[in-house]
């Protein structure tokens, strides 16, 4: 009772400026909204990749090129990449070192290069995997018509490929494809498979890639003899960390790098572990600074809220006097204010999740839509934070304009009439 | 101790705006018994309304002493004077100073609000019915007579059942009527025991009093006791 009276009065005295409270509580809304949306979102790509990262499997070692004198992280890599540099020096030799020992299962080679397509007269352009036939296994994908390359393609440089779907459909439309020749370069190539459906798998739309062997992409499209990468599969994760020294040793002498010293190195040996960990702070500092930005609309609303107080208190210094002509306390003046204040980022708070939420599953349903499997995720702790903060904003940013209230002298309030 | 319930000594007022220092009270000295009806009159400036406002707790006074019920006021700290506006005295103001859209009842049970009494809701119908507004319960405040608006203000003076209601030209604006109607709202009181002070103009209304204090320009030119007190005749009587 004596909790539930200024509560009403609160209410009482908002619902008498509907509108303005409603454009105050707006401002709430829109700023906890955001901050929510930014939360889930930040917590739905955070899912997405993790998953992605672990759908490989936690036993695989990664060896890919890079330029020397280069940190590890793909950014820096891709930047030298792009800068013209191309490291030749990983082959299908390295690869069959690393096959060779004890607690390596097995290994799936690749060149990747970009070729246009003919068929019929009817051209495109597609990325292309030079690799072998643990590809499937990489990618978690699985063929859908015909069948997949072998290690007797991969021996003979045999000029046979394997189809996306989306490139299937765009090269043959809805007719037979398997057993029909592309031209490559002029040259026949003869379709043996076409992959089921899989949509956007690590930032690539892997319906449109084709597969074709690694031997022949080297030999007879690129006349090269190194790869981009090499995945390796352990027997299990319990050999990763050794695996990670030792593939780093026989890369080492391989590859004639006298200095133990991974900046000198011309490739680069990643755990699924250690991919993961690296997206995760990554992306993890992402979120934080998009949170720190969606605050600032938090604190225009509060600000809004000091605003309104502000005008509340000078509009009802009459009811102040009134009030302390009558026997309420300083105390009691300044809870008043603060609990309309509270009342307002409160509600404003409740909605703004509900909003923010709604953005965010909506945002998911359409990623879905396009084929990112992006689960919609709202961590508990993030709306409880949020609304807290809210609170607290209401409560700082009204406390200036309740100890205005509050300070006010009856006989002088009341000459305000 | 006497039954003295005010006693005021050399009594000074002085407003200070922005350097113009406006002099109103100069010096006053009398004291109020318990239980007695004092009316004070005096001509418009004159500083009866600041001296009410300082009688009850509403206004500080500028030098002299205010000795209620044995305490030196000055002694007081805010939320002292915020419990005795709230437990010890009633004010009636010279404008009503309702709040205005907000029904009869909650402008009524207001002081209420800051109370920890328990029964507020029958004290509240108590009031309303000792100034015979019942049937306006649920009024908005701005939807009533300016004697209805006289008498809610008088209900939530006396709502607290204070020991003292001060009472600043209470009717002042009201025709002969609704003057009676208030003026035997105060006999009542004052019957049952609270001490009254009441601001008036009218040597009339004065005359229901037990005593009169005439104030002129600040300072008390007259104190007299009434002779015979003037009762509001039956016939006049509400209800
Ligand atoms: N806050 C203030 N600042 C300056 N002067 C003031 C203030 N309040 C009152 N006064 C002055 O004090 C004087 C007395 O005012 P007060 O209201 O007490 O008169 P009053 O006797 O009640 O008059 P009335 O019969 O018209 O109500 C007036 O001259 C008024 O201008
Ligand atoms: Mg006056």
């Amino acid at each position: 009772m004596k909790f539930l009276f200024p509560l009403k009065t609160a209410y009482g005295a908002l619902s008498k400026h509907k509108v303005r409270t409603a454009l105050t509580v707006l401002g709430m809304i829109i700023g906890i909204g955001s901050v929510i949306m930014v939360m889930a979102a930040g917590e739905g790509i955070k899912n997405y990749v993790t998953d992605q990262i672990s759908s490989f499997g936690t036993n695989i070692i990664q060896v890919e090129v890079k330029t020397p004198n280069v940190g590890k992280t793909s950014v820096q890599n891709a930047t030298s990449m792009a800068q013209g540099l191309s490291i030749t020096t990983l082959t299908r030799e390295d690869a069959e070192a690393l096959s060779k020992l004890s607690y390596v299962d097995k290994v799936n080679v690749g060149l990747i290069g970009q070729e246009v397509f003919n068929y019929e007269g009817n051209t495109k352009t597609a990325l292309i995997f030079g690799t072998d036939q643990n590809f499937l296994d990489v990618y978690n994908m699985v063929i859908g018509e015909g069948y997949f390359l072998d290690e007797t393609h991969v021996d003979s440089q045999a000029r046979v490929v394997v189809l996306g779907i989306g490139i299937k459909e765009k090269l043959f439309g809805k007719s037979q494809a398997v057993g029909k020749n592309v031209k490559i370069r002029n040259k026949n190539y003869r379709v043996i498979g076409v992959l089921e459906e899989k949509g956007i798998y690590f930032g690539m739309d892997m319906d449109s890639v084709t597969m074709i062997p690694v031997t022949t992409i080297q030999k007879q499209l690129m006349g090269v003899d190194h790869l981009t990468y090499a995945m390796s599969w352990l027997k299990d994760d319990s050999y990763i960390d050794r695996g990670i020294d030792e593939f780093t040793e026989i890369l080492r002498t391989r590859h004639d790098i006298e200095e133990r010293n991974p900046d000198k190195y011309d490739f680069s040996v990643t755990s699924m572990q250690e991919a993961m960990g690296m997206m995760d702070s990554i992306l993890g500092g992402i979120s934080l600074l998009l949170i720190a930005i969606a605050s600032i609309s938090l604190i225009v609303g509060g600000v809004g809220i000091m605003n309104i107080m502000y005008v509340s208190v000078s509009e009802r210094t009459y009811e102040i006097g009134l009030r302390k002509a009558v026997g309420a306390t300083s105390k009691n003046i300044m809870n008043q204010f603060l609990i309309e204040a509270g009342l307002i980022t409160f509600g404003g708070a409740i909605v703004g999740v509900g909003v923010g939420a709604l953005l965010a599953w909506l945002t998911a349903i359409i990623a879905q839509s396009q084929g990112i499997e992006w689960r919609f995720s709202l961590p508990p702790e993030s709306v409880i934070i949020s609304v807290g903060v809210a609170v607290a904003i209401g409560l700082i940013f009204g406390l200036y304009p309740a100890k205005e209230a509050a300070k006010l002298d009856p006989i002088e309030a009341l000459r305000q009439n | 101790m006497d039954n003295k319930l005010i006693d005021i000594q050399d009594l000074k007022k002085e407003f200070v705006n922005e350097e113009v220092v406006t002099k109103v009270l100069h010096g006053l000295n009398f004291s109020i018994k318990k239980g007695e009806y004092l009316a004070i009159m005096g001509p418009s400036g004159s500083g009866k309304s600041t001296l009410m406002h300082i009688l009850g707790f509403l206004d500080k006074l500028t030098t002299g002493k205010y000795i209620f019920d044995g305490q030196d006021i000055t002694s007081f700290d805010e939320n002292k004077l915020a419990s005795i506006r709230n437990e010890e005295v009633g004010f009636v103001f010279q404008q009503f100073n309702l709040l205005s859209k907000t029904s009869v009842y909650e402008n009524v049970k207001l002081p209420l609000t800051y109370s920890t009494r328990l029964d507020k809701d029958k004290l509240t119908e108590e009031a309303i019915r000792s100034v015979g507004l019942d049937h306006r319960s649920d009024f908005l405040s701005n939807q009533l007579s300016g004697g209805e608006k006289q008498r809610v203000a008088i209900a939530r003076a006396i709502v607290n059942q204070p020991k003292i209601v001060f009472a600043d030209e209470p009717t002042g604006n009201l025709d002969t009527k609704s003057g009676t109607q208030i003026m035997e709202i105060f006999e009542r009181l004052n019957d049952k025991g609270h001490t009254i002070i009441l601001v008036t103009h009218e040597q009339d209304t004065a005359n229901h009093a037990d005593r009169i204090i005439k104030i002129r320009d600040g300072l008390i030119e007259s104190d007299i006791k009434v002779e015979k007190r003037r009762s509001v005749k039956e016939g006049e009587l509400i209800k």
